[in-house]
């Protein structure tokens, strides 16, 4: 049997390896945590300033309104922090360099936790600014929903990763990985929900969407959460005829939580698969 | 004899259609240190790679030995074996500086903490980059970048170390130093395998050599053995002056007269038709003989005392190098297969 100690030793890789991946990653952290704290200014404080632009009425509102880029910043970041995280180790050859040294899943956890950590950083600084600014406007206490939104947040970004780490895991190189992930889970996505709304209308859910999935971010700030989910928009349209749409609004809770935790599980297990059979 | 410590079975690795490496055996006991020589694209690589567990073979397997204890095969062992040190290729490194990628390294390969940094600054030191110590390696030169790839390989002062192409991208004065650094490592106790084909680094610093070729073994032995085994033994003999060409063939026939009785006999014609050459560009006499250490003081006596007035010999010496190319390229060619064999035919 394994004592407490050993375990500590097969552990200290990971550990050593989530360090020096932070090190490393430090410029691309700077740069999105400056990205990320310039948006919080610029939504949750100078939009403020016009004397045009209203404030909302209440604070989870005014968060709701502030949390409009953060799927865009977990997205980017996700594809820019994870798109490296196995494919650079065979496309630079860095593997033949660490793969000897050390376990190469420990490696790609310790890798894999290393920039995780620096994501929620970034989503944890942007949250605080957010909450910060809207104590400023509206005083105590805050709204507790913002945490369950941070908590969504955290779950979709982890959803993210794994996405990219699965393409990470068997694209030739990291530059590829980024542009196909930041394609599909921008433009496929979106033309896919596009599609099965106009086909299936209220008939079909698009719960394969991660991006849907990740709507709940700004949905359980709403209170009463929106019901009925699917709703139809009116356009005005020129020459009196105006056109309307029907389009989800927003997963339940329950379901957004499982089938966010369903993929990441998924994504994980293929890629674990993908890494196993690649060889340098 | 001392205990083996990697041993090869019947290793095979295809890459599709194209058997990289073919059943190949080989056996490295402690302490050795063993060439693997061959062209570009002969398998050396595959090898090592399968050594260090980045490739998975075909059939076979690989048995290293861990602490004196039982062989194990290689794909039983858990985890990496930090006993062992690898330089695979031409290293590639984050980019990130020498003292941190260095310290990653030995951190992860369980080296003492309180020792990494004395580590570290010893052996940038030796291998002359201390001033780079906190320099990023996308800074390095080839050359430095390949010297941090060796210093990366023993960081944590493994048992073993296997070193694929040390010398490549490195100025001649390094690659006197990594030499120098191999005969320290080898002083210690230290297996070393190396690949290479640069034969004169190889020569110089291995106990025997395995020639590989078109993926599979075709010699392993000393330098010497292999030499005597496809029956290539040469001396050359450095002259003071240059030969006076008017009695040349004269010279020529007395020498191989007097020197008959410990000259080849059975000289393959593709090697030299001659037993005895001159090659007035080097000032040197190229004597092919049986191979025998009494032979050769016997023809030293011989050039000295019967020669006196035609030459002065003032080196003589059996080159390990020349040697080594000559069992080299004749080897390589009495493997190559069928196919090669009749095409190399036809264009020569």
């Amino acid at each position: 049997m394994r004592t407490n100690n050993e375990y500590g030793i097969g552990l200290k890789p990971i550990f050593d390896t989530v360090i020096f991946e932070i090190k490393k990653q430090r410029k691309k952290f700077y740069f999105f945590l400056g990205v990320a704290i310039l948006v919080v200014f610029l939504v949750g404080y100078l939009l403020q300033l016009f004397p045009s632009y209203l404030l909302p009425d209440t604070q989870a509102e005014y968060f709701s309104d502030g949390l409009t880029f953060i799927e865009f910043l977990t997205l980017f970041s996700a594809c820019l922090f994870f798109s490296g995280i196995i494919c650079s180790e065979f496309d630079k050859k860095t593997g033949a360099i660490v793969f000897p040294k050390i376990n190469k899943y420990k490696l790609i956890l310790g890798k894999y936790l290393g920039n995780l950590i620096l994501v929620v950083f970034i989503l944890a600084v942007y949250y605080f600014l957010l909450g910060l600014l809207g104590f400023f406007y509206y005083g105590g206490p805050i709204n507790i929903r913002i945490f369950y939104s941070f908590g969504f947040a955290v779950l979709y970004a982890i959803t993210l990763s794994s996405f990219v780490t699965l393409f990470s895991s068997f694209m030739k190189s990291v530059n590829v990985t980024i542009i196909s992930t930041l394609l599909i889970l921008l433009i496929g996505f979106n033309i896919a929900d596009q599609i099965i709304n106009l086909i299936f209308a209220d008939s079909f859910e698009p719960l394969y969407s991660i991006l849907y999935l990740g709507g709940l971010i700004a949905s359980v700030l709403q209170n009463p959460f929106p019901d009925p989910r699917y709703a139809e928009i009116d356009l005005p349209g020129g020459m009196g005829g105006g056109f309307s749409f029907g389009q989800w609004i927003t997963p339940t809770i329950e379901m957004g939580i499982i089938l966010l935790l369903v993929y990441i599980f998924v994504f994980f297990i293929l890629a674990a698969i993908l890494f196993k059979r690649r060889q340098l | 004899m001392s205990e083996i410590v990697i041993k090869l079975e019947n290793l095979t690795k295809r890459f599709g259609n194209f058997t990289a490496v073919d059943n190949i055996a080989l056996e490295v006991c402690r302490g050795e240190t063993i060439g693997l020589v061959g062209p570009n694209g002969a398998g050396k690589t595959t090898t090592i790679k399968m050594i260090a567990k980045i490739l998975r073979p075909n059939s076979g397997r690989i048995l290293i030995r861990t602490n004196h204890s039982e062989l194990q095969d290689l794909q039983h062992v858990s985890s990496t074996i930090s006993q062992m040190g690898f330089l695979i290729d031409i290293p590639n490194f984050y980019n990130m500086t020498a003292f941190q990628l260095l310290k990653y390294f030995a951190k992860i390969q369980k080296y003492p903490k309180d020792k990494t940094a004395a580590r570290i600054n010893e052996l940038l030191m030796r291998f002359k980059l201390t001033e780079w110590k906190h320099e990023k390696v996308k800074n390095f030169s080839k050359g430095m970048t390949q010297k941090l790839g060796i210093i990366q390989a023993i960081i944590h002062d493994p048992d073993i170390i296997i070193l694929d192409e040390p010398q490549t991208g490195l100025d001649p004065l390094a690659r006197i130093e990594i030499r120098k650094y191999i005969r320290d490592l080898q002083s210690q106790g230290k297996t070393i395998f190396v690949a290479s084909h640069m034969l004169y680094e190889i020569s110089e610093v291995c106990d025997k050599i395995a020639l590989i070729n078109y993926g599979k073994i075709v010699g392993f032995d000393t330098v010497e053995n292999l030499a005597k085994s496809l029956k290539i033994n040469v001396l050359n003999c450095i002259l003071l002056k240059p030969l006076n060409t008017s009695d040349l063939g004269l010279l020529l026939n007395r020498l191989s007269e007097k020197l008959n009785p410990y000259l080849d006999q059975n000289l393959d014609p593709e090697i030299s038709k001659i037993p005895v050459r001159y090659k007035p560009e080097k000032l040197e006499l190229k004597l092919y003989y049986d191979g025998k250490n009494e032979s050769r003081g016997e023809i030293l006596k011989t050039l000295i005392k019967e020669f006196e007035s035609d030459f002065t010999v003032v080196a003589f010496t059996q080159p390990k190098t020349s040697q080594l190319e000559m069992v080299y390229s004749q080897m390589v060619k009495n493997n190559e297969p069928e196919g090669k064999r009749k095409l190399n035919g036809d264009v020569f």
